[in-house]
């Protein structure tokens, strides 16, 4: 079954639940119009694109169903009994048609002849209910605009008709109501469906709020056991937040679902040929962000089909297919969803923008003959901007890219915009996966606190004082940074913030390069300390404040402490790092398939006084957590880690025995890996260092070594996780067996 | 500016009916100074405002207040008056692009002033405190100005 017929089925599905919830209204209150156009309306939505999707039996049933509520709707029959009986049939019979397609992917044979002609005797029933003709005209539209969206169709449907002849005014396109139709589309919007569930568990949630608030109100008196409620507090507040934001999400296929229409309406009013690819439909994306990219993936799809897919005969002559490909994509990548719209049209010629930039003004000959082919690239977005000979209904009157940058950029993502002229376009949105709270690294500088969002952090480099002076390379006063052989530009955050401060800022104390990527540059941010990640609200700030540039907003820290939110890219820009990754990334790939294989890199740990290895790639994160927080199913230790059962491999008996006492603050290192799918943390001692580890072979048979790897000359096991017992075994086989085999 | 603009006519036909007006009095440096309560929001007692690197001279830093986070205007700087390093007061305004606040070393009391007392600023005062003061309330002993709190908005003062 093809997206388009999922689609089509979940939406009719949708379509006639509320059907069956308006007729048994309706049956109480039958001569209401609101009711009657909802019901029409969910008829007429299944027979559009039923007749689209070429299932013409379903098409013929809800045809005549229409026919009836026509006639309700206008009122010249009234919504009695029998009728809504019949109404009820036709739902059924739409059902088992669905159902049957849902399960085959086709109509199936069976005949609906019977439930027809019993729909079109209905039609027979005498009218009842005198409603003035320009009154019933006005409400119909105003329900129901689909209907004058398709009013060829409504008219030569009622020339079938036995009736009188249809009310004074003849629906016609351009007089499509626009206000009931904002309403309505203000009504979706502001409404969310609810996994019950999700629901039961978010009031779970509360209640366990409120509970644990007032244990804290009854323990501020007594001075109870207050360390414990602070972590249920932590707990219950991380779940919640957790819920909330899920109910919050949505798939991005709400709003894919209306480009298959779109596109179908736009091919045939600029002739083009155009298929329509959607992937990655079920990534989901926060309701209001999923609501503020409607409107620039709305003009994103214009533009391509508009500009981009070339119109038939020239695919035709270039050698390209005649049908062109608009592809709707949404993944996530590094904290962040990408929407990209993409086409193998024409692509955008730089000349082309070059020339019209500078006639329309936006940019001096001088300054254009300056400019690279991705900046040039650039310029599409300046308001104003617009290369179409002809400006179309469609779109080209340069507001298009506009639009779509302020409005991406409103919500904090970001545009992308990739041509290749003669092959196509691709537009890339970056949407930050939620709005209003972010993971962030807090950073220290100047004696201040500072977040710096997590997701444009690639890793930390601690530079000891007394390695200043050796590790960080001065070119004419440009600071540098050999970070795995590749020289890193550096950026002192002091030297940002104080300007005209030393020459050497950071010099004679500890530093820490923050590695950051961002905007396609990759320096190093040197701050003067770090503190914990955090996960931080942000707050906006007051105009002035934010016209400085380099702040996105504000946050009140764990500490109660306010804290400053850096902008990563307009500190890159100020401090003048280039746009380079792109070309180091590579390099770095080309490295990397040059070198040997079997050199991986691997992570060196310290258990109980041994060296051991874990493959990096295996690596997920390096957790510090207090010894409390580790739980035990049985006498294996697992780590409930954000609602995720994580088993904990003890090899070097870090953990200890069970009931030894542990001083509450004691803090352990867990690695944290992956196996396959599954995760699973490693306790050990301390994390020394990363390193590239080289193939051992076996004396005499020349054969690989498993296991060992030669890592800074010294032979080092490497730790092997499948090794680590799996947990569901263990609570399958009961909780008799309780002793894992320590591996590695 | 209600009060504000009640005083200036007032000024000009001086000998016609006495206004009060209610002014919360405010201390920065050796001088006291006055405003209008009708545009105070709140008073934050022993605020320690976060500075804000590269923010303009006048930014006295941010604020947490109520959820929000509040720049604040330091007056010392904005008179050009030496720093202060004790913990301050702050009266949360309501602008025209929002709320902001005014730090000042500390608030007093609130008075009741009479327009019979009041006089427009001074033609020898500088043109720069001429923008932020309108005019003063005489007093037993010593004079009240009054600020302008139109001209002490963030967004104003980074205008100039």
């Amino acid at each position: 079954m093809d997206d388009l017929t999922r689609e089509f089925l979940i939406e009719s599905q949708e379509g006639l639940d509320r059907m069956e919830r308006c007729l048994t209204d309706l049956e109480e209150r039958p001569d209401d119009k609101e009711l009657l156009s909802d019901i029409f309306r969910s008829v007429h939505t299944i027979k559009g694109t039923t007749g689209f999707l070429g299932f013409h039996r379903l098409e013929k049933l809800a045809h005549t169903g229409e026919n009836l509520l026509g006639l309700l709707r206008d009122g010249k029959l009234l919504a009695a009994p029998p009728i809504i009986t019949g109404l009820l049939e036709l739902l059924d019979g739409l059902r088992g048609i669905l159902k049957t397609v849902e399960e085959t992917g086709s109509e199936g044979e069976a005949e609906d002849a019977a439930l027809i002609e019993q729909l079109k005797l209905l039609q027979a029933l005498p009218a009842e209910l005198p409603v003035s003709a320009t009154a019933k005209d006005a409400e119909a539209r105003a329900a129901s605009p689909e209907l004058h969206a398709a009013s060829t169709e409504t008219t030569t449907q009622k020339k079938t008709l036995p009736t009188p002849p249809p009310p004074a005014e003849p629906p016609s396109e351009d007089r499509v109501p626009v206000k009931p139709v904002t309403a309505a589309v203000a009504a979706t919007d502001s409404t969310l469906r609810v996994d019950v569930a999700l629901l039961n568990q978010m009031m779970n949630l509360v209640g366990e709020l409120v509970l644990t608030r007032n244990q804290i109100l009854q323990a501020t008196a007594q001075q109870a056991n207050f360390t414990l409620l602070a972590r249920r507090l932590d707990m219950v507040t991380a779940d919640l937040r957790e819920s909330v934001m899920k109910a919050r999400m949505q798939p991005v296929s709400n709003v894919f679902s209306k480009f298959p229409r779109m596109i179908r309406d736009l091919s045939q009013m600029l002739h083009r040929k155009v298929r329509l690819v959607l992937e990655g439909q079920e990534t989901e994306l926060d309701k209001t962000l999923l609501e503020a990219i409607k409107d620039p993936l709305t003009h994103a799809v214009r533009n391509s089909m508009d500009h981009g897919i070339e119109p038939p005969e020239v695919r035709m002559a270039t050698g390209k297919d005649a049908e062109g490909t608009l592809r709707l994509r949404a993944y996530q990548e590094s904290g962040h969803v990408m929407i990209e719209v993409s086409d193998d049209g024409a692509g955008i010629h730089v000349e082309k923008v070059r020339s019209k930039a500078i006639e329309r003004g936006l940019i001096t000959a001088e300054r254009a003959a300056q400019l690279s082919e991705r900046e040039l690239l650039q310029l599409i977005f300046l308001p104003g901007f617009s290369t179409a000979e002809a400006v179309t209904n469609v779109s080209g009157r340069g507001v298009g890219m506009d639009v779509v940058r302020t409005n991406v950029e409103k919500i904090g993502g970001k545009v992308e915009l990739e041509s290749r002229p003669g092959l196509g376009t691709t537009l890339r949105l970056r949407i930050p996966l939620t709005l209003a709270i972010i993971p962030a690294l807090i950073v220290k500088s100047v004696g201040q606190s500072f977040a710096l969002p997590q997701g444009v952090l690639s890793e930390l480099v601690h530079i000891p004082a007394e390695r200043y002076g050796r590790e960080i390379e001065w070119m004419e006063g440009a600071p540098l940074y050999r970070l795995r052989g590749n020289l890193l530009p550096l950026v002192f955050l002091e030297g940002i913030l104080k300007p005209g401060g030393g020459e050497k800022p950071g010099e004679g104390r500890e530093n820490f390069i923050a590695v950051l990527e961002v905007d396609e540059r990759r320096y190093g941010l040197v701050v003067d300390g770090l503190a914990d990640p955090e996960e931080i609200v942000v707050k906006p700030l007051s105009t002035v404040l934010k016209s400085i540039g380099i702040y996105t907003g504000a946050t009140v820290l764990g500490s109660g402490d306010l804290a400053l939110i850096l902008d990563p890219g307009s500190i890159a820009v100020r401090a003048g790092v280039l746009m380079n990754m792109q070309q180091e990334r590579g390099e770095a790939a080309q490295q990397q398939a040059e070198g040997d294989p079997h050199d991986a890199e691997f992570l060196v740990v310290e258990t109980s006084g041994r060296r051991c290895a874990v493959a990096l790639q295996d690596v997920l994160r390096i957790e510090r957590i207090p010894i409390t927080r580790i739980e035990y199913v049985g006498l294996r230790p697992v780590l409930n880690f954000e609602g995720q059962l994580l088993p904990v491999e003890d090899a070097g008996n870090i953990l200890g025995q069970r009931d030894r006492m542990i001083a509450q603050d004691e803090q352990i290192t867990v690695v944290v890996c992956r196996d396959g799918n599954r995760h699973v943390g490693l306790a050990v001692h301390a994390v020394l260092d990363v390193a590239a580890g080289s193939q051992l072979r076996e004396a005499g048979t020349g054969r690989p070594a498993e296991g060992v790897t030669l890592l800074k000359n010294h032979v080092t096991g490497v730790v092997s996780l499948t090794g680590v017992e799996a947990l569901h075994e263990e609570f399958s086989s009961g909780d008799q067996m309780m002793v894992g085999t320590n591996v590695p | 500016m209600q009060s504000l603009n009640q005083h200036r006519p007032m000024h000009l036909q001086q000998e016609k009916k006495e206004v009060l007006a209610e002014v919360c009095s405010v201390q920065i440096g050796e001088t006291y100074f006055g405003v209008p309560i009708t545009h105070i929001l709140e008073i934050v007692g022993g605020a320690q405002p976060k500075p804000v690197p590269l923010a303009p001279t006048f930014v006295g830093g941010l604020v947490h207040y109520r959820g929000d986070v509040l720049t604040t205007v330091a007056m010392r700087r904005v008179l050009q008056m030496s720093e202060q390093q004790a913990a301050q007061d702050i009266l949360v305004l309501e602008g025209e692009h929002g709320c902001y606040g005014l730090l000042v070393d500390s608030v007093g009391e609130v008075l009741t002033v009479s327009s019979k007392d009041y006089e427009a600023n001074p033609s020898i005062l500088d043109a720069r405190r001429r923008e932020f003061f309108a005019g003063a309330y005489k007093l037993d002993g010593k004079l009240l100005v009054m600020l302008n709190p139109e001209h002490l908005d963030p967004m104003r003062l980074d205008a100039e």
